[in-house]
């Protein structure tokens, strides 16, 4: 069966584009303006960011207003524009303990260094719909930030600092599983090389970096109720701005700018322990673009799992989780499905009447015999 | 020098913009390449095993100058064509001879005074989510 082009489409499409143009802008009283989409949509920014594997806030703005809200279809704009710029820097490694913090929690120990900060969070709200922000206006929103800047300053801050972290307590009492030299320690770059399974954990870490979070969960959760063998606890969740550096042309290091990122450690029972061993934690690893604590956590779940001899459960399999959490992939691959599919189809239907119409002859074969016996 | 490309990342536009008109008024310039956005590669590590791997891309602009023969590059992160020129000036700018280190020297102190004041600001905001447990029998 091969495929036959067709054509036809152009003004539909056309006019299709600008139809839904017209349904954007049709009942707008104000466009959107960049700026205010960057500010109060922030965790949708995050998302797209992430998604699109590229951290341009501003950027993920604009795409947020040009699909409408649809997140999906924004980190597909993000990842599309990010092919048309060319990689002219490699960062020096980062490094999370130089965060600025905003965010720090632990659901293993209830005294962490530093104390848990639980930052911006909606954890602890009732999720009770404030119908009052229907009708907030600038003057609200002034009267607000004045009172909440009034309150802080009341107070005397401790100074910023770093903070030590929970894993380096586990690391000290000898609890956390040895670093297994065996495993494939390569840095790959699935932008630029296709993925093999096994993958090296780089690259998994790296296609969890910019999966989509719905994906993620669902994997994480499958693990969590009894489709996988990981059911970890928090060790940190960290959130907050890190210093980005890199060498100039001259190969001089320099400082250019701050990102936003959210990190987690999450511990977990060792997968495989060697028999004379005693019992050792083991530590998965999260981290992603913007404030995504549930992107975080799951990543850091299906780290350690996928890194389990049992390859038979979906969390554990790389490439079940790998390519059904990859959001655009998904998302392509599923929408591919409302193009013209009219010769496949036509060759279905075809052998579908073919098929209806020996059966039915048959049957009328064997109603005759039966009548003339 | 670390703490000066610091400033001029993180001040306010126009602050930096200013002090660069005042600077390069003295000063023969050669665009060698306009301010262009590329991308840069983030490179991170697990915290724990610190296997390394790339997080993601971060949009990024980039400009070239010689200010007096001496050449400077100007990076920064985000679409920031004006910063990237300033960041690129003031590189070259402190290679040249005769130049004006007092003036720049005010700039990035002062500046980097308010940037810490709004870090510091910023911090308190945030200490104020910190949790003070108390046992249940100490209420």
């Amino acid at each position: 069966m091969g495929y036959v082009a067709v054509k036809g489409g152009a003004d539909a499409i056309y006019n299709s584009r600008e139809l839904i143009e017209f349904y954007r802008l049709k009942d707008a009283s104000t466009p959107l303006e960049i700026k205010e989409i960057k500010s109060q949509l922030r965790l949708a920014i995050d998302k797209i960011i992430g998604e699109g594997g590229l951290y341009a806030p501003e950027y993920a703005a604009i795409a947020l207003k040009q699909a409408e809200g649809d997140l999906f279809e924004a980190a597909f704009i993000i990842r599309a524009f990010r092919t048309t710029l060319q990689r002219r820097f490699y960062s020096e490694r980062i490094n999370t303990r130089e965060m600025f913090v905003k965010r720090k929690i632990s659901a293993s120990f209830r005294e962490i260094p530093g104390g848990q900060i639980l930052g911006p969070t909606r954890d602890y709200t009732q999720r009770i719909l404030d119908t009052a922000k229907a009708f907030e206006t600038i003057d609200d929103v002034k009267l607000f930030i004045d009172k909440f800047k009034k309150q802080s300053n009341n107070k005397q801050s401790e100074p910023i600092q770093e903070y030590e972290k929970i894993i380096d307590q586990l690391k000290k009492e000898g609890l956390l599983k040895s670093v297994d030299f065996k495993e494939d320690r390569t840095i790959l770059d699935i932008t630029r090389e296709a993925i093999k399974f096994p993958a090296p954990r780089s690259a998994r870490l790296q296609m969890m970096a910019r999966s989509e979070t719905g994906g993620l969960m669902a994997m994480g959760y499958s693990s969590m109720r009894g489709f996988g063998t990981i059911h970890p606890t928090v060790g940190e969740l960290r959130y907050g701005s890190i210093p980005i550096r890199l060498k100039d042309p001259s190969g001089k290091i320099r400082y250019v700018g701050k990102i936003e990122v959210t990190e987690a450690e999450m511990i977990s029972d060792a997968l495989e322990v060697e028999k004379k061993e005693s019992p050792k934690y083991m530590v998965g690893y999260g981290l992603c673009f913007g404030q995504n604590d549930t992107k975080a956590i799951c990543m850091g779940m299906l780290d350690v799992s996928m890194r389990s001899k049992d390859q038979s459960l979906p969390a554990n399999d790389q490439e079940f989780v790998l390519f059904h959490t990859e959001g655009i992939e998904s998302m392509g691959f599923t929408n591919h499905l409302k193009l013209p599919h009219y010769v496949t189809f036509q060759s279905s239907l075809s052998n579908m009447r073919d098929a209806v119409e020996r059966k039915s002859e048959k049957k009328e074969m064997l109603t005759k015999e039966l009548t003339e016996g | 020098m670390n703490e000066i490309d610091y400033v001029l990342c993180e001040c306010a536009l126009s602050a930096l913009q200013e002090l660069v008109e005042i600077l390069e008024k003295e000063c023969q310039i050669e665009i060698v390449k306009t301010p262009t956005i590329c991308m840069t590669m983030i490179e991170a590590e697990d915290s724990v095993e610190l296997q390394p791997f790339y997080l993601g891309e971060a949009l990024t602009t980039e400009s070239e100058l010689i200010v007096d023969g001496k050449i400077g590059y100007g990076i920064c992160l985000g679409d920031e064509p004006v910063r990237s020129y300033c960041i690129a000036f003031v590189d070259a700018y402190l290679k040249k001879e005769g130049r004006n280190t007092m003036v720049l020297l005010n700039f990035i102190r002062e500046h980097n005074k308010i940037i810490e004041e709004e870090r510091q600001e910023e911090h308190a905001y945030i200490m104020r989510t910190k949790v003070d447990f108390k046992l249940m029998e100490q209420e």
